[in-house]
């Protein structure tokens, strides 16, 4: 086990690849966080000679994590907080599987909640305030805000409340019923992937 | 019928007010002797993600930085922020000094600022900032606390998981009748004609702030910088240590 700190002088840029927690300056790669040093091999996809060639990765695992930050194309989970006829707005809880410390503020356009037949979303339709929404971050957005997208299948609503207070359970892509009242309320619903190819 | 505008119209039929039933009570263990807060029994409270505590004999300093969280500047910026504030404890100094933050506090916030940014990866960080936030408990001498406080905020921020490009030791000195006084105290800063604080990168050997101060001759400020990178590397390893000690002993 080798424990480094930033600015600590792993190797040569031309034996390895610079990973997660290091940085690649003047030949050298150094590390960049306090943590291990760990070596991987590159996930090879294909066995063409060319990716052979490339060089392991090193990679310093943090001893703390930090609260991670969203990027463009990272997966969200949040909650809606505020919403308008244009726009719904999600305090961002979760990035990939990394809560977040402090909630980062993202807003779902009524443009970007599903891929067809934009012009005709309703956002009353389509979220309520509570729902526990999976959404892709699309741009970095204004000062203020993320800009979020739930236009493909596996995005939108996986858990909501009826006005009854009862949990609900998706019935179609747009509807949703409550487990209690058996009324039925419109959501953007989720299609999760993973949960459907297990069983197969 | 004429009421008085003062006095606060009330309804006039009365509803007693909705007693709340107080929830159930909490089991303070599970069977995993997890606290309801989802603590160990030996856990404390986090304060803050980083922190580092420095004393340089009569000079102490502590440091806390938060963050990274999303920044509440009005401006778009696709760089990380960084938020310096320094405070001197009212008991710090031989004269007491006043809890609200005077100009002395702002420029030394501004100093630790400079120095600090160009080892903190920002470009990493879009649209969050980072809060450093030092006190200084006891003061003895003002440019020796001022590189105390950028190597305790350096070693704080690594503390925190922040990625940087490499910690920042600092050290300070003194020009007095000729000589150079390396990490002056209280004393001896008062009778000094100028002064230097060098921030220094150790590893990527690259200086990340100069400040010098007062009237002194060329070769002596190119003796005291050399002296000051000198001593920099010393205190560098120091830093390394206090950040390694932590970590190994728990594996």
């Amino acid at each position: 086990m080798r424990y480094v700190t930033p600015g600590t002088r792993l190797c040569f840029a031309s034996e390895y690849e610079a990973g997660p927690g290091t940085y690649e300056r003047d030949e050298y790669i150094y590390s960049s966080v306090v943590g291990i040093v760990q070596e991987f091999l590159p996930t090879v996809s294909s066995n063409t000679v060319e990716e052979k060639k490339q060089s392991k990765i090193i990679t310093v695992s943090r001893e703390k994590h930090q609260s991670s930050i969203p990027d463009v194309d990272s997966i969200i989970t949040g909650k809606v907080i505020r919403m308008t006829t244009r726009e719904a707005v999600v305090s961002i809880m979760v990035v990939g599987n990394i809560p977040c410390k402090d909630d980062y503020q993202g807003i779902i356009r009524s443009q970007d909640v599903r891929a067809t037949e934009k012009d005709k979303v309703k956002i009353i339709e389509s979220y309520r305030l509570g729902d526990i929404v999976k959404a892709e971050v699309i741009s970095l957005g204004d000062a203020r805000s993320y800009y979020l997208s739930t236009a493909k299948n596996e995005y939108g609503v996986i858990y909501a409340q009826s006005v009854a207070g009862a949990m609900m359970v998706p019935i179609s892509w747009q509807k949703m019923q409550c487990t209690k009242t058996k009324a039925v309320e419109l959501r953007k619903c989720a299609k999760p992937k993973d949960l459907f190819s297990k069983n197969q | 019928m004429a009421t008085d505008r003062r006095r606060i119209q009330g309804p006039e039929a009365s509803v007693a007010p909705i007693i709340l039933k107080s929830p159930n009570k909490i089991q303070l263990l599970d069977e995993n002797l997890c606290r309801h807060n989802g603590r160990n029994l030996e856990d404390i409270r986090s304060i803050s993600n980083g922190s580092a505590f420095i004393e340089l004999n009569k000079t102490k300093i502590v440091c806390g930085v938060y963050g990274p969280r999303q920044t509440k500047i009005p401006a778009f910026s696709g760089k990380g922020n960084l938020n310096c504030e320094i405070k001197f404890a009212p008991f710090s100094c031989p004269k007491r000094r006043p809890p609200y933050r005077d100009s002395q506090e702002k420029e030394l916030s501004q100093l630790i600022y400079e120095a600090l940014t160009p080892s903190i990866r920002l470009d990493l960080l879009p649209k969050s900032t980072i809060d450093i936030y030092i006190t200084i408990l006891e003061n003895d001498g003002t440019a020796s606390c001022l590189a105390a406080a950028i190597t305790c905020a350096s070693v704080a921020v690594a503390d925190a998981g922040i990625e940087m490009l490499d910690l920042v030791p600092a050290c300070s000195a003194s020009y007095i009748n000729g000589h150079i006084f390396m990490d002056s105290d209280l004393i001896e800063e008062k009778r000094e004609s100028g002064s230097l604080v060098l921030s220094y990168m150790p590893s990527l050997k690259e200086i990340t702030h100069i400040l010098q101060s007062g009237e002194v001759e060329l070769n002596l400020t190119s003796q005291a910088i050399e002296q000051c990178t000198d001593s920099c590397s010393k205190i560098y390893s120091i830093m390394i240590d206090s950040l390694l000690l932590p970590i190994q002993n728990i594996k």
